[in-house]
């Protein structure tokens, strides 16, 4: 008598068994846990020709400020090393004495108005056009790292058209 | 009379001098025609799996177009996908099933980290499909997402 009831509870707890292990198996299959440890890396290379003689270093979208100003500033790097800042679709007001500047985004003066030689910035040129595609040389010494925004500034009235914080592409 | 003319005079010289009214437009070309053109970028928002990096649309020599992952890192997960969805971004709880949000499939996130390229299927609308998310289909959730831009 007592074997049997035994055997019946051992039968139950066989069940339950398999039960929780399909249930665990579920939950496994559900949230695949050890895939918080396990990484899957790969590195493709780029599609045919993206990275022919202009490579893309930084890129980000103009922002106005005290003027609307829009499109992207990118910066390239060409097969010699030589890098230039570039903008597209650009579009800022006309005005005097505007020039593009690289500065640091976390920079206080780009929140108020500054004069130049406040500002820890490199010189670009004056801006070719308010309107249109145009590239600007970088100077060799200018550490992107450190300068990661492209400034549209009047000098003569020390405010700041609009800016772009690049990012790395 | 005089005084209009030095009036008029005025407005003509401040005009000059200020330059608003001008408007210059430059069309310089980059320097050299990269094979595959680069169409439109952004880069990826996801806190809830710390998602990262930046995607990239390339429309390559023969008219394809490929998205390409750069920097890229996400959250492992099960059955996790790369879409473009019908929206100019996304945030991280949006459930794209139940909002229904028109999406493109592109095919399984390859790795959670590194570049990786996909191909988006021809005749797909980039200026209707404006953002690319790393989807999690089995539980619905969106690992990130990148509203892109046109580059």
């Amino acid at each position: 008598m007592s074997d049997s009831v035994d055997s019946r509870l051992s039968g139950k707890k066989w069940i339950l068994i398999g039960i929780g292990v399909l249930v665990l198996v579920a939950v496994w299959w559900a949230f695949r846990p050890e895939k918080l440890w396990v990484n899957v890396k790969v590195n493709e290379p780029a599609p045919s020709g993206a990275s022919a003689d202009l490579q893309p270093l930084y890129t980000g979208l103009m922002i106005g400020r005290a003027h609307p100003t829009s499109g992207r500033a990118s910066i390239y790097q060409t097969l010699d090393g030589k890098r230039d800042l570039r903008l597209t679709d650009f579009m800022t007001s006309n005005g005097p004495d505007v020039h593009v500047l690289l500065a640091q985004s976390t920079d206080e003066n780009l929140k108020k108005d500054f004069v130049k030689h406040e500002l820890n910035s490199v010189e670009l040129g004056g801006l070719k056009a308010n309107q249109g595609d145009q590239t600007y040389d970088l100077p060799d010494s200018a550490d992107l790292s450190k300068y990661d925004a492209v400034v549209v500034y009047c000098e003569r009235f020390h405010v700041v058209f609009g800016l772009a914080k690049l990012e790395k592409f | 009379m005089f005084p209009k003319i030095k009036l008029a005079l005025a407005f003509v010289l401040l005009t000059v001098a200020f330059g608003s009214q001008l408007r210059v437009s430059a069309q310089e070309s980059t320097k050299s025609d990269n094979k595959a053109k680069t169409l439109a970028t952004g880069t990826f928002h996801g806190k809830v799996h710390q998602t990262s990096g930046r995607a990239t649309i390339y429309q390559q020599a023969d008219g394809k177009l490929v998205l390409r992952l750069t920097n890229f890192k996400t959250s492992n997960g099960p059955d996790v996908h790369v879409i473009l969805v019908a929206a100019k971004d996304a945030d991280d709880d949006a459930n794209f099933l139940k909002s229904d949000t028109a999406r493109t499939e592109l095919g399984k996130l390859k790795g959670n980290e590194g570049d990786q390229n996909y191909e988006i299927p021809a005749g797909t609308d980039l200026a209707k499909f404006q953002t690319v998310s790393i989807y999690c289909e089995r539980f619905n959730a969106n690992f990130g997402a990148a509203p892109l831009e046109k580059f």
